[in-house]
């Protein structure tokens, strides 16, 4: 019984929202909408220094991101001495490789980009509650094609995004040394599974 | 007056610009071949600068990399990009050695025949090389300033990924000035090489990391 009661427990908390867990308190008031500015300038090429650690390898380059349109977007990946490694075209809710390096053509990893650079580049997420911790940061629940997201606003500036499943976090998405718009470092952290990206703007 | 005086200018340099380029015919060739055979035996070391440009069609500008080049026969090379990052790549034989701002790893070509195709290909077009590759369809152009030669690969694969290399050479001293990779896409990579210097003495201490 007791232990029957312990595991209960256990489930309990660990099925407990992201906002509980953290000791968030809701926000009440109108819902605010939250804005990812960071790739959002339709005449400006984003150039980005890229490291990515995927298991045991790392991939040095250079990572472009190009606005062409309204949730359009070309992300392209090219070893530093320019030979392409990926280039897929974002339209709305489509995704299309373009091209892709056969040794970099791993279903796991394609998915995980994918899912990794729609979220860097999605401007407007559905918003669905806001949150505030004991500090300044504000906590925008929102969601992605079916997967909830955490947007961490301090002064009005998007500086992190969390990625949560089931109460828990998966993914961090990091932006820093904001100007004017341009994060000019990016830093993307995943929980369960050996991928880090790291990005600087050049 | 002065706008109709520049317009006929601009009009003379554009067309001269259209003109200038014209298919060499099999002597030129033939002597072309062997000027550059002849400088490319004479050559034991280069170390030169560079700036690369990688243009992709969506971009509003080339992303502009620079840095030096080093090459030592038979078949070491090292791109060392310093502007606007730390970044290194040595071509050892069948090795390749990167030296990312700090990070260093060993890359053994033989896991990719399409790297190790690339690095043979980057080897014998610094040297001015390329010609006795049979890999290769190769057209051959000529200008006032330079000679320039088109090679297209026969090899399925390569040519997925690399549509054609244009090398551009000096009419005098038969040295590459620039190397172009074009990508199925019509996207390319440009690498223009300034400040060239033949045979100076290079340790090999330079190729290693």
């Amino acid at each position: 019984m007791k232990y029957f009661l312990t595991s209960l427990t256990l489930l309990v908390f660990a099925c407990a929202s992201f906002p509980k867990k953290n000791n968030l308190e809701r926000s009440y008031g109108d819902i605010p909408t939250v804005i990812n500015p960071y790739f959002s300038n339709l005449s400006k090429d984003y150039i980005y220094k890229a490291k990515i650690n995927f298991a045991e390898k790392s991939f040095g380059g250079i990572f472009v991101v190009k606005k062409l349109g309204e949730e359009y977007y070309r992300v392209v990946f090219t070893t530093e001495m320019g030979n392409k490694i990926f280039d897929f075209t974002f339209i709305k809710n489509e995704f299309k490789i373009n091209f892709i390096l056969k040794e970099m053509n791993k279903k796991i990893l394609v998915n995980f980009l994918r899912k990794d650079f729609y979220v860097l580049i999605h401007e407007n997420p559905k918003v669905l509650d806001h949150y505030k911790n004991l500090g300044d940061t504000l906590f925008t629940e929102t969601r992605i094609k079916n997967n909830t997201y955490f947007y961490l606003e301090e002064k009005q500036q998007l500086h992190k995004i969390l990625a949560t499943q089931r109460g828990k976090e998966k993914s961090q998405y990091i932006f820093s040394e904001v100007e004017k718009n341009h994060a000019k470092q990016i830093n993307i952290r995943h929980k369960d599974i050996k991928l880090s990206i790291n990005l600087k703007a050049i | 007056m002065r706008n109709l005086l520049f317009l006929i200018v601009l009009i003379a340099n554009t067309s001269l610009l259209f003109a200038q380029e014209s298919n060499m015919n099999n002597t030129e060739i033939a002597e072309f071949k062997a000027k550059i055979s002849e400088t490319s035996k004479a050559t034991n070391t280069i170390q030169s600068n560079f700036t690369q440009y990688k243009h992709l069609d969506f971009l509003s500008n080339d992303i502009t990399t620079q840095g030096k080049m080093a090459f030592k026969a038979p078949n070491m090379v090292k791109w060392e990009y310093t502007e606007p990052f730390k970044y290194s790549i040595i071509f050892k034989g069948d090795k390749l050695i990167i030296n990312d701002s700090g990070t260093k790893s060993n890359m053994d070509l033989g896991n990719s025949a399409l790297f190790r195709k690339l690095n043979q290909l980057i080897v014998n077009s610094v040297k001015g090389n390329l010609f006795q590759d049979s890999d290769f369809t190769m057209s051959y152009f000529k200008s006032q300033n330079y000679y320039k030669v088109i090679f297209i690969p026969k090899d399925e694969k390569i040519k997925s990924y690399i549509a054609s290399f244009i090398l551009f050479f000096d009419k005098e001293k038969a040295d590459v000035l620039e190397v172009k990779m074009v990508e199925p896409t019509n996207d390319f990579t440009r690498i223009v090489f300034t400040d060239r210097l033949i045979n100076k003495p290079l340790d090999n201490e330079v190729f290693s990391n």
